[in-house]
């Protein structure tokens, strides 16, 4: 098997620190493996920038195989570029074309400060997990993995909300800047299970208040979040959040 | 929204009923007119809480629009959507205006007018080609209003499930087209002379 190279022009959002106004700067890359990750095009950019003497770009990675949430840009207008359910790291370059030009932003919303270059600050999605995104167990021999029947289907839905990574697409890409569909995958992930019932509207309130402290915006049903998220998670889990929270909220 | 959203969704049922005397005649409708303004206790709780819920969906309405504008910050150089068919649900605010302008009119001139000769007014009104057309663009705001609105108040009450998900995509199109129809048939009617 051969393998192609195509060039690529880059227009990178370029920012020193959370306090300069950044700009967008252009590279040239030529030679570039369709086999290359969409990060590893990025290394090649930066062993250049690096051997010119220039400051390399910075973007956030870590496992580099879509399951840790880490890195993430929005490429051309869309959050973890134009492939569905594909994360930034597991982007080919295959899906590009010799000639093309690849705008890269960061993931922008009022809640995520943008750090440097391509690294924003998602920890406000990290509190809105601490507010109620967990099960308090109180510890003692480990129960028997059998011993909760659960509906093979509820277990799939369960898993579906679970399977979300965090990376923060979802918030990047929603016109509205909202975490929605994080919180609502965390939400239904637990209230799913019978290990999350003892404290179900606690957590409905907690993790929707926290979400709202942080400056995220509302959902008005767009859609984009569900379109870009890598694990393809469904605004099915929107609505249950919704349930959620009017049970917890009108219930009590 | 989704709760205001249902009334005035229900509003509108209740609105096309009325209109529909019209196919018949203006003397029915007149009728069904006087009939309802003889119960002035009922024109008077429905009339004020219609324009309570009216009120309070536009305001949040509009309120939600400036915060959620907010929040997103700073825009992307390459504005594109990830969704195809998002125009109905990117342009709520701007069809929302358009039927907010067009309420404010129609209540000015058919709803403060006189109750006694409605059914004139309406003939009146309709045989300008203009107002005719005006109220045509704003029925088609209203049904790209709800061709959003209907399935968007359904997701936020929380009915999402594979087992209705197939019924409610088709009322996503069913709904906006019927008041659509029913709504613009009356100018149409009018403009084309077959109205009476």
């Amino acid at each position: 098997m051969t393998t192609k190279s195509i060039d690529l022009s880059l227009e990178i959002w370029r920012q020193k620190d959370s306090k300069a106004t950044g700009d967008f700067e252009t590279y040239t890359l030529q030679n570039i493996s369709t086999d290359m990750s969409f990060l590893e095009m990025l290394d090649v950019l930066n062993e250049n920038l690096t051997r010119e003497g220039r400051d390399p770009v910075a973007f956030d990675h870590d496992c580099r195989e879509g399951i840790c949430g880490m890195c993430g840009a929005v490429v051309n207008g869309i959050a973890h570029g134009p492939e569905p359910e594909t994360t930034l790291c597991q982007l080919h370059m295959r899906h590009f074309n010799s000639g093309d030009t690849l705008v890269i932003e960061p993931f922008r919303s009022r809640a995520f400060p943008i750090m440097k270059d391509l690294i924003t600050d998602r920890s406000a999605l990290d509190r809105i997990i601490q507010a109620g995104g967990y099960v308090s167990v109180n510890t003692g021999g480990a129960p028997d993995g059998n011993a909760i029947p659960i509906p093979s289907t509820t277990a799939e839905l369960a898993m579906d909300a679970a399977s979300c990574i965090g990376c923060g697409a979802c918030v990047a890409s929603c016109p509205n800047g909202a975490a929605m569909l994080f919180t609502g995958a965390k939400i239904s992930q637990l209230s799913l299970l019978s290990q999350g019932q003892p404290e179900r509207k606690e957590r409905a309130m907690a993790m929707v208040t926290a979400m709202d402290k942080e400056g995220f915006g509302n959902c008005t049903n767009e859609r984009e979040c569900e379109a870009v998220c890598p694990k393809g998670i469904s605004i099915r889990n929107i609505a249950i959040m919704n349930r959620e929270y009017v049970k917890a909220s009108v219930l009590g | 929204m989704a709760i205001t959203g249902c009334c005035l969704v229900l509003f509108l049922c209740s609105h096309a009923a009325g209109n529909a005397t019209l196919f018949y005649s203006t003397q029915l409708f007149q009728a069904y007119a006087d009939q309802l303004h003889s119960h002035p206790l009922i024109v008077s709780v429905f009339s004020k809480g219609l324009f309570l819920i009216f009120a309070v969906h536009a305001i949040t309405g509009s309120l939600l629009f400036l915060q959620n504008r907010k929040a997103r910050g700073q825009g992307y150089k390459i504005q594109t959507r990830a969704v195809k068919n998002s125009q109905a649900s990117s342009t709520m605010i701007y069809s929302g205006l358009l039927i907010l302008l067009f309420a404010l009119i129609h209540t000015a001139v058919v709803s403060f007018g006189d109750h006694g000769k409605i059914g004139i007014t309406i003939s009146e009104l309709f045989d300008s080609f203009f107002v005719s057309i005006f109220y045509l663009i704003a029925f088609i705001g209203l049904a790209l209003h709800l061709s959003h609105g209907f399935w968007s108040m359904l997701q936020t009450f929380g009915v999402n499930h594979p087992r209705y998900n197939k019924l409610i995509s088709r009322l996503t199109y069913v709904v906006p087209v019927f008041f659509l129809l029913i709504f613009s048939a009356i100018p149409l009617l009018f403009l084309f002379g077959t109205g009476q």
